[in-house]
């Protein structure tokens, strides 16, 4: 598509930062830059206010893209009337998935580096990496995290339209647990659980110690085991349901409805 | 039953079971009671909120798409299976090549069983379903067909040199390199057919190749597929369609399939003899209403009238009257005619066509 459509090249890197300014000038509202820090970083140890919302706001919008490129992309494969003719080849189904999160990880990489580039250039980050391979190996777990959550949706693609549905209408959900404007201490005990289900929270918060406290890899050890525990697990049962479900689809004749 | 009744009756079954290895190893495509049923949920029957109160559960409703067919393709040959739309034939396809699941019975395909050996079943078949849908048009043909290839592991050399050939076998080599949302519907077809060729699979099953193509390009398909695939590649083809002159043309032997029953199976000269015994009058007439079916229908002789309105302005219509004697019966559908104030331009004796035997078995025409 970037080679097709050379405008959307700059259109993606663009249309994320309207949000970004909405998420930061709402915190901008209630006060000085300085005070709010001063606030946050005390009680929850973030110095960077903006570069609280920027790492959260891209994660999130990073995970959106790779829950589409991979688990919906049986869905646009649906539509395009293809996703028989794919079935019909000895291609593993889990390539197929993997194979369509892997291109959308080398989309997003470049994607995050350019959003994240104007966002410094804009609003300005408290950056302060110590580690660059811990950046590196902090970001792909998360992608990877991410990824495995995109294919264990994928096979309720595969099954219902329906899914489609379901997967917009947890994106807020998913947005308030995460943290992504706010960190998670800052929920209710009573809900902060939830918050730690979700791979993103864990990708978020290991984001934002590398890039804004300096934290190395032993600091991040508890996250990133966490991160590759979500993957693992994921990718089990996504292989596990997408062969549940193919089956399903075949009896039922659904798999190239559309 | 004597000592030798029961003999004689084992003989027959191991008989019967080793005909059916023979046609298993020997056909290619060979099904055995293949059935499909889908379910969906009846209306109920209750308006308004009258039905959020009665707390009753829709019922399931069978709808029997492929009803326990037997039919055996041998290799390298071209098999038709002709039917109006929703008849099955579809279904049929999507059971054979595993994209669905059989409810009952099973089929073997290349020697591989459907249910047990699906992997091996897609290797071996190369599938066509064609219309706007099923590739990548942001792709170029080129690009769709290399694509295809790598998912059937077709190594890189062999998979260039297999597109340009195909490219070139079906004319596309101009437009290969240019994005397949440019190509006009033809040619998105003679596409779809290179790319159920790319992994030079034994069969093929074409899922009415030429439907929605004007009558140029659905030529040049049919000789394709007759010429090239069957003849020079000795391909074993499995054809749906919904157009008679299609089967006619191009099949060695075909089944009529309606409600997703096999109803006739044979060659086109066979099951056009099966109705040898009817005689059809075709009469072009002007000022015709509907009520002029029922009116000839009643007539001594007449074993079915169809009609087809031309115009509806002028009443011009075609009426096929289906009978055991033309001659005979000639003069009082005239005379029923005249009476009922038609006016009368052409009337002939016509041969049966595949069209009129699927008439003939089922009472109604294969686009009703």
């Amino acid at each position: 598509m970037f080679f097709s459509y050379r405008i959307s090249v700059l259109v993606t890197i663009l249309w994320p930062i309207p949000i970004l300014a909405l998420n930061i000038y709402q915190y901008l509202g209630l006060g000085p830059p300085e005070t709010l820090a001063g606030v946050i970083g005390k009680e929850y140890g973030i110095v960077s206010l903006s570069g609280m919302v920027i790492i959260g706001t891209i994660i999130y919008l990073l995970y959106n893209r790779l829950l589409w490129g991979t688990g919906a992309s049986m869905q646009s494969e649906r539509w395009m009337g293809t996703i028989d003719v794919l079935f019909l080849t000895p291609a593993s189904r889990m390539s197929i998935l993997l194979g369509n999160g892997v291109s959308s990880l080398i989309e997003g990489s470049w994607w995050i580096c350019g959003v994240f580039i104007l966002s410094w250039f804009l609003f300005g980050i408290g950056i302060t990496i110590v580690s660059l391979p811990a950046l590196i190996i902090t970001l792909i777990s998360t992608m990877l995290a991410l990824i495995s959550l995109g294919v264990f949706f994928a096979s309720f693609f595969i099954l219902t339209r329906a899914a489609e549905q379901v997967a917009i209408s947890l994106q807020a959900p998913i947005r308030y647990f995460a943290g992504v404007a706010f960190p998670v201490s800052a929920l209710p005990q009573f809900l902060q659980f939830i918050s730690y289900i979700l791979p993103i929270t864990y990708g978020i918060q290991a984001l934002r110690k590398t890039v804004l406290t300096g934290a190395t890899l032993p600091n991040l050890l508890g996250e990133l085991s966490l991160l590759y525990l979500f993957a693992g697990v994921l990718l089990f049962l996504g292989y596990c349901m997408l062969r549940i479900m193919e089956n399903k689809a075949k009896k039922d004749g659904s798999l190239y409805q559309y | 039953m004597g000592r030798r009744d029961k003999n004689n009756k084992s003989i027959a079954l191991m008989l019967q079971g080793f005909d059916k290895v023979v046609s298993v190893l020997t056909n290619a495509i060979e099904t055995i009671n293949l059935t499909k049923v889908f379910e969906k949920k009846a209306k109920i029957s209750s308006r308004g909120f009258s039905r959020f109160f009665r707390r009753v559960k829709p019922k399931k409703e069978r709808i029997m798409a492929v009803d326990h067919i037997n039919v055996g393709i041998k290799e390298g040959e071209l098999f038709g299976v002709l039917g109006p739309n929703g008849a099955g034939k579809t279904t049929a396809i999507r059971l054979l090549c595993t994209l669905l699941v059989p409810d009952e019975g099973t089929a073997n395909v290349n020697g591989f069983d459907i249910t047990k050996e699906a992997e091996k079943v897609r290797a071996s078949v190369g599938v066509v379903t064609g219309g706007e849908r099923g590739l990548y048009w942001r792709l170029t043909g080129r690009e769709n067909l290399l694509f295809f290839a790598g998912l059937y592991n077709v190594p890189d050399g062999v998979a260039r040199k297999r597109a340009q050939e195909l490219i070139e076998l079906v004319e596309l080599q101009d437009r290969a390199d240019d994005p397949v949302e440019k190509y006009s519907r033809g040619m998105k077809q003679r596409l779809h057919i290179v790319r159920g060729l790319i992994h030079d699979p034994p069969i093929l099953l074409l899922d009415e190749p030429t439907l929605g193509l004007d009558p140029a390009s659905a030529r040049v398909i049919r000789e394709f597929i007759k010429e090239k695939l069957q003849k020079e590649q000795g391909k074993t083809i499995l054809l749906t369609t919904h157009y008679m002159e299609e089967a006619d043309q191009l099949c060695d032997r075909m089944a009529i399939i309606d409600y997703g029953k096999i109803i006739a199976l044979g060659t086109s000269k066979e099951l056009k003899e099966r109705i040898s015994e009817v005689e059809i009058l075709n009469i072009n007439a002007s000022n015709v209403k509907e009520d002029v079916k029922i009116r000839l229908k009643s007539l001594n002789g007449v074993k079915d009238a169809t009609l087809r309105i031309l115009d509806s302005t002028t009443g011009e219509a075609g009426i096929i009257i289906h009978t055991d004697n033309a001659e005979s019966v000639m003069p009082s559908v005239i005379q029923e005619l005249v009476k009922a104030g038609v006016e009368i331009r052409v009337v002939e004796e016509k041969k049966p066509t595949l069209e009129d035997v699927f008439i003939s078995l089922t009472g109604r025409k294969l686009r009703d």
